[in-house]
């Protein structure tokens, strides 16, 4: 494994219109049952958000995403007056996940975001039989714990994370920065736009951030369709991260 | 031994991945290729299917041979190309299919299928030479 620690001026962010302050940042990259790519690929959608910049870097696979015969790159953020959305198509590869998210965090820092939010899944073994979702909550500062109490998520208390998730929990948390990790119970493999709704719900009752999740719920067999692509390269890219240890019970030394 | 088959699907999930690079869809056959994961236990092989647009009825499971299975799924509608997100190509699809390569020996015989809100899940059980193991 390349030891070789990436710089953080190896990967720039580009911006192409103004970037609102003071906002609430979310996050959605690929990760189990794409809940977090889903959630946030319906923010933009439902809310009618414009891109205002991209991640520009050759630390990034190859890949340009073509929109209307235009390039794109593949992490892109988008906005409206109150918030960023930061979305990648592609899963992020796991010996660059720490200086993408150590971009975003000090770019987030610039534009004096409010708090960062991560939207993901928590993968759960009987997701067939569930029909209520529900969605846990990790915070990077104790502060940030306190605001989840009384809202309709279940704090993880204890756990192990895996993924860009993980990593910008624990830089928020360095630096004292109010950051949030949402994680509704999910598919590992398959799509689950149903989580992606119930992540969304969570957001709601936790940011004030409000969107209608019935035009998602609607088009749930549609998206199954569409993102198979983007699933099947998430998984080969989770097994790299290790994901499966998320499944594991920590020895959590006091 | 949990380790040794954990090692086991994933050198048999990569085989299938790395064969070939291809299209998840084919437009002469119509079809398109659903998800689908394969979970080996000491007792049974596990295969589920995310088949969206199809009903209960519409799914057919065939065994092609002895480790080799056939999933074919008629979807509710036709799905157009420009809805997938394909534009360079134009044509419709009617039905999922696909074909998995199981790398242990199994009795496809007594396969048990099941499919709930467009999840399809097929139990195989395993042919031993020696016995079952004891878990």
């Amino acid at each position: 494994m390349n030891s070789q620690r990436f710089g953080l001026s190896e990967v720039k962010i580009t911006e192409r219109r103004n970037v609102p302050q003071n906002a609430i940042m979310i996050l959605g990259f690929p990760d189990v049952g794409l809940v977090g790519v889903i959630a946030a690929s319906h923010l933009v959608e439902e809310l009618n958000l414009t891109e205002i910049a991209y991640m520009d870097s050759q630390l990034l696979p190859p890949l340009v995403v073509l929109h209307d015969g235009l390039p794109h790159s593949s992490v892109r953020i988008f906005a409206n007056g109150n918030l960023l959305l930061a979305i990648s198509e592609t899963p992020i590869p796991a010996e660059i996940i720490y200086p993408i998210v150590d971009a975003l965090i000090e770019w987030g820092k610039n534009k004096n975001v409010k708090m960062m939010v991560t939207l993901s899944g928590m993968p759960a073994q009987d997701r067939q039989e569930m029909q209520e979702l529900k969605v846990f909550a990790a915070a990077s500062t104790p502060e940030m714990l306190k605001t989840l109490e009384g809202k309709n998520v279940e704090i993880l208390r204890e756990g192990y994370m895996v993924g860009p998730q993980a990593i910008m929990l624990q830089h928020t948390s360095n630096s004292g920065r109010p950051a949030l990790a949402l994680m509704a119970q999910c598919f590992f493999n398959y799509p689950d736009p149903e989580a992606a709704a119930a992540v969304l719900k969570g957001l709601e009752t936790i940011t004030g951030v409000k969107v209608n999740v019935q035009r998602l719920l609607e088009k749930g067999e549609e998206i199954r369709l569409k993102v198979r692509d983007i699933m099947k390269r998430t998984q080969q890219e989770l097994q790299r991260q290790k994901k499966g240890q998320e499944y594991d019970v920590p020895l959590y030394v006091t | 031994m949990d380790q040794y088959f954990d090692s086991f699907e994933k050198w048999a999930e990569r085989f299938q991945e790395e064969l070939a690079e291809k299209p998840s869809w084919n437009l002469k056959a119509c079809t398109i290729e659903p998800l689908r994961n394969m979970h080996i236990t000491p007792t049974e092989v596990i295969i589920t299917a995310d088949l969206p647009f199809t009903e209960k009825d519409a799914v057919k499971v065939k065994a092609i041979d002895d480790n080799a299975l056939e999933i074919t799924a008629k979807m509710r509608r036709k799905i157009k190309s420009e809805e997938l997100g394909i534009t360079h190509r134009r044509g419709e699809f009617h039905s999922l299919h696909c074909q998995i390569r199981i790398p242990t020996p199994v009795d496809t015989s007594k396969m048990k299928t099941t499919f709930n809100k467009g999840m399809l899940e097929i139990r195989l059980p395993r042919r031993h030479r020696r016995g079952i193991p004891a878990e």
